[in-house]
């Protein structure tokens, strides 16, 4: 449980400035600073496996180092002997789990599920685990096990020549016009291949979770993105019902789409805990987080455009392959922006996946649409050079004015105001056309441009908002924040809707006893969660005027009114003409000692069975062109670098992106997340990948240390345009998606910027210096 | 090796003494022995920043200290660098005002690093700021706003 007892402090109740329309800071769109944050900068925050529990053990994982083959045994005898250690986990003696639901809702095959692998397919796999008194034993011990492998042939990586081309992915393949043949016959026409390695989620909290077990209860302190979807797969695993699962996971160290699920560790853990009859922790070591969760998957596209001399596209031709593992399905849609972003009379996109040697990946920050935006966003730039148009120029030619694929209009779309905004404040139009035409001493300069797009995922959520005796309120949801402000903005929301301080606000969530919550991804949670509390905080209201009205005890009572207001925590007739008494004393003239009411976005004839879905898969999430709408959110990137001309090296020096994500709740909360997504594309463009040993399927540099993710040093300052309006078709108080956006089409802008700079085109990802030497 | 070591640590002013394994690091002994969980283990390799404190008001990665190294010596985290009354430090302050985090993982870290880069004199610009602060990462990507709140602080402390 989490309760900020840290109230904000006077000077932040001050009003915004002037981008978020003059709102007061405690008011929905206000530039309130996060009200966890006090607890964050002192320390005091205790992240998930930050409990202190008694009794604790200590879990540490032993993984299998070939990537293909057989365990043929495991030698336990060292590690059993040696001091402290109180129980080493092999497939011998696990315990026989059940296959769990996945997060489509698909039934489970009936099959025993066992996190320890004898079989094994990627190296880095779960083989068996060392329970100990200690962390120290725990580590000692787990280095004495031995385990000797029937090794087979592996198949490293996307681009081992026994890896094949893979499984064709019908669902999504989108097609209209005839795209080959008006390729064909297209005046001008481009064609090339685009490449991202593996990419990992690297958040700074590393995996791992406390489990511990009373009778048939479980309760597990993790970081998770999803409390309700991995409490029902913990359920599922042990057999026990959904109801004794208890998740606890105040604040997540980032999650980056890696923290949604139950993996095999927590299994192991849970596992632990109920043999031994004692809680265990498993913390997942820095290496151990490349291979215990898939990170985004290595993909391949080749993206071919047909126009005509003037830049109008005619034809799209695209083709994708992503890497799955052996035995799971991954499929990271690569045509996902490639369908939207231009407009086009002919179209045809195509994906494979290919099956290799690997944990199967997972989400990372726009899983789909971020390397399907590098694929499109460099082609058309090629496009723009090919016929002599200035590459802002040419993606405004072909400006989508509908969803060329669903053929409705957009809910809202300020890509054309991104594009203007971010030119104007860039300095766009003083860019020298020509590559390799602006340098600045031995440093050539470039400048690029690129869009990107994320859906608006919608789903239904529910909150409760209780009003205390002391006029304080409190809103309760088992959703989460791993640095997106969900505690701000929910505290603002309810304040806003009741008419009460922020300050007076207490927001408590990450439990999953509170009310039940939907994943945290696909950037959906503000949208989401500010409906439900608005909707909730908007009952308790009801009722709070009701009983104002109502009751013969109330002051309110005599005049008769048919409504009252509430303003800054006191309750008065609008008219100005009666009592005018703080929340706190109505409810105690009224015998009342709190007000409570749950609000619930799902359709009112819902069953039970459908809301335990609701929240547990994503089967019952909208889609975005559900009904008479597409809806996303969009922005524009304008990025300047500095390439080194003898040594190839890159830098970017200027950053300014203009995003449309509608309405902002709290803009300075989602400028900070706009430009941890443009920061991280960044380091996806010039650093970012993990390498594949051919031999052994291993991924070399797995830490932070061989794995390069942007430090400080190498980002310069950013400036982010917020150029979105209210959309009232995305969400209940006009917001779209605000953390997946920043990312999408920073890859494609830095890669076009080092082309005008160059005159190298490079189209695998990272930039390094070895490809423009 | 269960054999057990008495070690005293001076830990934000206040004394603890410890009965643990030679072999654990200081970071373990703040964050599983004493409970003080401020500091953070993001690599546990000495490669992210996220577990410096300061000791002898130098600042050191826990991760890579033993715990019986730190004997005798002052140190200094996270829990320890408001006043007494509560009152934030001027980088804690300048933190939150600048929202120079997300997560709040790798915060602790980065102001026991700002403290120290401002006190060590390496604040005198936004890239000198970047270079001192360059040990310390951030997923979330703050970095820019870590900046603004160094600057900030850095400018206090001088006027
Ligand atoms: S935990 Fe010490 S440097 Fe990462
Ligand atoms: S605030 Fe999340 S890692 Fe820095």
């Amino acid at each position: 449980m989490t309760v900020h007892e840290l109230r904000t402090r006077p000077a932040d109740s001050k009003r915004g400035d002037a981008s978020d329309g003059g709102a007061l800071a405690g008011q929905v769109g206000g530039r309130l600073s996060r009200v966890d944050g006090p607890a964050k900068i002192t320390g005091a925050a205790k992240y998930a496996v930050e409990q202190q529990l008694d009794g604790l053990s200590h879990a540490v994982l032993v993984e299998s180092t070939i990537a293909a083959g057989r365990v043929r045994s495991i030698d336990t005898a060292a590690a059993q002997a040696a001091p402290g250690v109180l129980k080493v986990l092999t497939p011998d003696n696990a315990l026989r789990l059940n296959t769990a639901t996945d997060w489509l809702g698909t039934p489970p095959p009936d099959v025993p599920y066992c996190p320890l692998a004898r079989d094994i397919t990627f190296s880095g796999q779960h083989v068996a685990a060392v329970v100990a008194e200690s962390f120290e034993q725990a580590v000692a011990a787990a280095a004495l096990v031995k385990v000797s492998y029937d090794e087979a042939p592996v198949i490293a990586d996307l681009s081992d020549a026994k890896a094949g081309d893979g499984i064709p992915v019908d669902a999504m393949t989108k097609e209209w016009g005839d795209a080959e043949a008006a390729f064909a016959a297209a005046p001008v026409r481009i064609c090339a291949a685009y490449n991202t390695p593996r990419e990992y989620q690297a958040p700074m909290e590393p995996h791992g979770l406390i489990a511990q077990w009373q009778g048939d209860q479980l309760t597990v302190w993790e970081p998770s993105q999803w409390l309700d979807g991995m409490a029902r797969t913990y359920a599922e695993w042990f057999g026990v019902p959904f109801e004794n699962v208890r998740l606890v996971s105040p604040y997540i160290g980032g999650g980056f789409g890696s923290k949604a699920f139950a993996y095999g560790y927590g299994a192991v853990a849970a596992m632990a805990a109920k043999m031994l009859g004692r809680p265990v922790k498993l913390a997942v070591t820095r290496p151990q987080t490349f291979t215990a969760y898939g990170g985004r998957a290595a993909t391949r596209q080749t993206v071919a455009l047909g126009a005509n001399a003037e830049g109008q596209i005619q034809s799209i031709v695209h083709r994708g392959v992503n890497e799955t593992s052996v035995d799971g399905m991954w499929v990271e849609p690569l045509g996902s922006v490639t369908s939207i972003m231009y407009a086009t009379p002919n179209f045809s996109s195509r994906q494979n996946v290919v099956r290799v040697n690997s944990v199967v990946p997972g989400a990372l920050r726009a899983p789909g649409e971020n390397p399907s935006a590098f694929g499109i966003e460099c082609a058309i730039d090629e496009l723009a050079y090919e016929v002599g148009i200035d590459p802002l120029e040419i993606r405004l030619r072909n400006y989508a004015e509908q969803d060329p694929e669903a053929k409705k209009p957009w809910s809202t779309r300020q890509l054309r105001e991104a594009f203007a905004a971010g030119a104007e404040a860039f300095g766009w139009s003083k860019r020298s056309p020509e590559p390799r035409s602006m340098r600045d001493g031995n440093q050539l300069i470039g400048w690029g441009v690129a869009a990107g797009t994320y859906p608006v995922r919608r789903a239904y959520g529910e909150a409760v908002v209780r009003i205390l005796a002391d006029g304080s309120v409190e809103v309760e949801s088992s959703s989460i924040d791993m640095g997106q402000g969900t505690y701000t903005i929910l505290a603002q929301t309810a304040a806003e809707t009741l008419g009460v301080p922020a300050d007076n606000v207490v927001v408590k969530l990450g439990d999953s006893r509170y009310a039940r919550a939907g994943v945290t991804g696909g950037s959906r949670l503000a949208g989401v969660m500010t409906g439900a509390v608005h909707k909730a905080a908007t009952a308790a209201l009801d009722q709070l005027v009701g009983l104002a009205i109502s009751d013969p005890r109330s002051p309110f009572h005599a005049l008769q009114p048919n409504t009252l207001v509430v303003t800054e925590g006191r309750i008065s007739s609008p008219r100005g003409d009666g009592p005018d008494v703080p929340i706190a004393e109505l409810l105690g003239s009224v015998g009342r000692d709190r007000i409570e009411a749950k609000g619930d976005t799902m359709p009112a004839n819902s069953t039970p069975e459908e809301r335990y879905k609701n929240y547990t898969t994503i089967a019952m999430a909208l889609p975005h062109t559900e009904g008479d709408y597409s809806r996303h959110s969009w922005c524009a990137h304008f990025i300047e670098v500095r390439v080194d001309e003898d040594f190839g090296t890159v830098r970017v020096s200027r950053v300014v992106s203009a995003l449309d994500s509608g309405r902002l709740y709290n803009p300075k909360l989602a400028e900070s997340q706009w430009k941890g997504g443009i920061i991280m594309g960044i380091g996806q463009a010039l650093l970012e990948e993990g390498i594949v040993d051919r031999r052994h399927g291993r991924i070399v540099n797995n830490n932070l240390a061989d794995y390069l993710i942007a430090t400080n040093a190498d980002i310069p300052d950013i400036e982010v345009i917020s150029v979105g309006i209210p959309d009232p078709h995305s969400s209940a108080l006009g917001g779209k998606g605000v953390g997946e956006l920043g990312i999408v089409g920073v890859a494609p802008a830095i890669a076009n910027a080092v082309f005008h700079a160059t005159g190298m085109r490079v189209r695998d990802l990272p930039i390094t210096l070895e490809k423009l030497i | 090796m269960t054999s057990r070591t008495s070690i005293h640590l001076t830990i934000n002013g206040h004394d603890h003494e410890l009965e643990v394994e030679p072999r654990v690091t200081l970071l373990d002994a703040l964050r599983d022995h004493l409970g003080l969980t401020g500091t953070k283990k993001g690599c546990d390799q000495g490669q992210c920043g996220a577990c410096t404190v300061h000791v002898d008001g130098q600042r050191v990665l826990a991760c890579l200290t033993l715990a019986a190294q730190a004997q005798g010596r002052s140190i200094t985290t996270i829990e320890g660098l408001a006043e007494q009354d509560g009152t934030l430090h001027a980088v804690q302050a300048a933190f939150l005002e600048q929202d120079a985090f997300q997560c709040g993982y790798c915060t602790p870290g980065q102001i026991m690093s700002a403290v120290a880069c401002i006190r060590e004199g390496h604040a005198g610009s936004d890239d000198e700021i970047r270079e001192y602060m360059a040990g310390n990462l951030c997923r979330c990507g703050a970095y820019p706003h870590i900046v603004a709140a160094v600057r900030q602080a850095a400018m206090e402390a001088a006027s």
